[in-house]
């Protein structure tokens, strides 16, 4: 199994008035070559799960195995080789580097895996040949459109070809057309063997997905497979 | 994740915040600016004071020589005259009277008044005191034996009495006792006033006239050479020994090479010191760095967090700010460096007129100790940035 969560929750200023339950006892088994769109209102702890799951965050209780390890017993390097070699992020604020252009942005993860120069520079370009940007990749994010940017941060997590694809509201700044490009390039991610998990409140976005959870206020209240799943 | 990249990605925010990493750099700039300014400048003034005791003449034992009795004085002379010139003709190349006085001397309407140095000696006078001949001749033995009323004029003195015309033959007065001048020496410190180009030489025989004593209080042995300086001491010290008991009279030697060189130690040390306190400069510019590092890591927060997310280790973030305060730093220590040579030039040309460069040591200690503050006070928050949880730092704005 590539993903195991069990009974996790994650409470924000737990005991004091403010206390939040982002995540109230969720458990989830998510097996290699998966793709799964987790569906929920604002506010339902969509992000706050994705971060656990990519080892962003660590829950305030319960156990999440990545592939049969727990996270928990993980040093902070071997996180830090979790998030570099098998997770790719697609945030949902783009979080791209202001001072890096596009090229840079793309190409920083490859750094980080150290990937020699040259084969950095193939795969960045590929990536942007992906989601249409090439003739942009000298461009600074800040002179990039809301949708570009998100298209740019798109190509980032490709360029790493992560086994897993993390993605949090992926075409949310983008047109229909756009947005549909790049569910294609999940669904070709996930044919050539990666697991994608798909975040998304958008009821036909998730349709594409084989496998539908839905979360509502921290908790799972469906998880359905195959047509019926919307 | 290797040093090269990190390198490149540090010149890379250098020079988007080029204001503030200069500012940043100011604090190193100044203190490595001020070490090696301070250092040079009393590298200069050592080197000064060498060329003052080369222009006196190295290489010289003084002789202070105290007799109760006129006489035994008087005949101490031609003991020691001969005592030098004869058995240690090896060790030592000639010995003279050093006595010397102050006064008036006039030529026709002209006057210096009490700036000149007045010297009593004999034919040895300027071989021992690093004077040369210019024109006409020097004192001779003859000159000494017969009290003969001349004189041997610096330069300064023919330039203030004479201006073009010729010296030699004309008959100047010391405090109204008449001398011929017979010669002339070549400028050797500038021919300004009080300096060793405004002195006159003349017999030390006639020391009755000038000084109203007979005796001979003092000597300079000039040695052959400095290895043979210790040499020369002993033997002078066992000769005048033996001749002078207590009952005579007592003698000093002191050896002017060891002299020279405790006022080197002594500035050497004394540079040490302003060196140090000069660093004090740079340690400061390295709180300056440690603030401003501590500044970019606030600031940057969401891109350390977006570089944890996407796979840079706790290492990989040290390495970046390291790099980058550790450049900082070092180029802060360059343009102080360049900074500090111009200084040196400056100072060098303006207070000791000679072209002054600062020393390897203290150009390469300063650099090193540049990029050493860097690093060490780059350290806290390099490590406090790489500690930032990703969640949190993504968070951030
Ligand atoms: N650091 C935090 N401190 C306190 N509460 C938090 C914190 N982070 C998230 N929350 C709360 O946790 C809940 C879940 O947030 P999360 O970002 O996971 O929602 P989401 O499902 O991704 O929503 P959206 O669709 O709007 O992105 C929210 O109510 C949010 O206010
Ligand atoms: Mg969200």
């Amino acid at each position: 199994m590539l993903i195991r969560v069990k009974d996790v929750y994650k409470i924000y200023n737990e005991g004091h008035e403010n206390e939040v339950r982002a995540l109230d006892g969720v458990s989830l088994n998510i097996d290699y070559g998966e793709y799964v769109a987790i569906i929920g209102s604002s506010g339902s702890g969509k992000s706050t799960f994705m971060n656990i799951l990519g080892c962003l965050d660590v829950p305030t209780r319960g156990e999440y195995f990545l592939e049969d390890v727990n996270v928990k017993e993980l040093t902070d390097a071997d996180l830090s080789r979790i998030r570099s070699l098998k997770v790719g992020f697609i945030f949902q604020g783009y979080n791209l580097i202001s001072t890096l252009n596009a090229y840079e942005n793309i190409e920083l993860p490859l750094i980080y895996q150290n990937i020699p120069a040259h084969k950095r520079r193939d795969a960045v370009f590929e990536a942007l040949e992906r989601v249409g940007l090439k003739e942009r990749y000298l461009h600074f994010p800040s002179q990039l459109s809301g949708g570009q940017q998100q298209r740019i941060a798109i190509a980032r997590a490709i360029a790493t070809r992560a086994p897993i694809m993390m993605a949090d509201e992926p075409t949310g700044a983008l047109d229909s057309k756009t947005g549909i490009q790049i569910m294609e390039t999940l669904e070709e991610l996930n044919k050539s063997g990666s697991t994608i998990i798909l975040i998304t409140h958008d009821n036909g976005i998730a349709a594409k997905a084989k496998r539908v959870v839905r979360l509502s206020d921290g908790h799972i209240i469906s998880d359905s497979r195959g047509e019926t799943a919307v | 994740m290797n040093l090269l990249q990190s390198f490149k990605m540090a010149v890379a925010t250098i020079r988007i915040n080029k204001v503030r990493s200069f500012l940043t750099m100011l604090g190193i700039i100044i203190g490595v600016t001020s070490v090696i300014g301070l250092v040079s400048v009393m590298q200069g003034y050592n080197a000064d004071i060498t060329q003052y005791y080369e222009k006196m003449g190295v290489n010289k034992i003084s002789v202070s020589l105290t007799m109760y009795n006129f006489s035994d004085s008087v005949k101490m002379y031609d003991k020691l005259y001969e005592y030098v010139n004869k058995d240690l003709s090896g060790l030592a190349s000639g010995v003279s009277p050093a006595m010397k006085t102050s006064g008036t001397i006039q030529y026709g309407s002209g006057t210096i008044e009490d700036t000149s140095t007045v010297y009593l000696g004999n034919e040895q006078f300027s071989l021992c005191n690093n004077y040369d001949l210019k024109e006409g001749r020097d004192i001779s033995y003859m000159d000494v034996q017969s009290a003969n009323h001349v004189c041997v004029i610096g330069s300064y003195i023919v330039q203030e009495l004479f201006g073009y015309k010729n010296p030699i033959g004309e008959t100047i007065y010391f405090n109204s006792l008449p001398l011929k001048v017979v010669g002339v020496y070549y400028q050797k410190d500038g021919t300004t006033e009080s300096s060793m180009d405004d002195a006159i030489v003349m017999p030390y025989t006639l020391n009755k006239e000038v000084l109203g004593t007979v005796a001979v209080s003092a000597y300079t042995v000039k040695s052959v050479d400095a290895t043979s300086m210790t040499a020369l001491y002993t033997k002078l010290n066992a000769f005048l020994d033996a001749k002078i008991d207590d009952t005579m009279g007592k003698f000093k030697l002191t050896n002017e090479n060891t002299e020279m060189e405790a006022s080197d130690d002594e500035t050497a040390s004394l540079s040490l010191v302003l060196g140090a306190v000069a660093s004090i400069a740079l340690l400061v510019g390295g709180i300056g760095i440690m603030n401003i590092m501590l500044v970019t890591v606030t600031e940057r927060t969401r891109e350390i967090g977006i570089r944890k997310a996407i796979g840079a280790t706790r290492k990989a973030i040290i390495t970046q700010f390291l790099i980058e305060s550790g450049m900082l730093s070092a180029l802060g220590g360059i343009i102080g460096i360049i900074f500090g040579f111009i200084i040196t030039l400056i100072v060098g040309k303006a207070m000791y007129d000679m072209i002054l460069l600062p020393m390897a040591w203290i150009t390469c200690a300063s650099f090193a100790f540049s990029i050493a503050i860097g690093i060490g006070f780059g350290l806290y928050p390099a490590i406090k940035a790489s500690g930032l949880q990703p969640v949190v730092a993504l968070r951030a704005d």
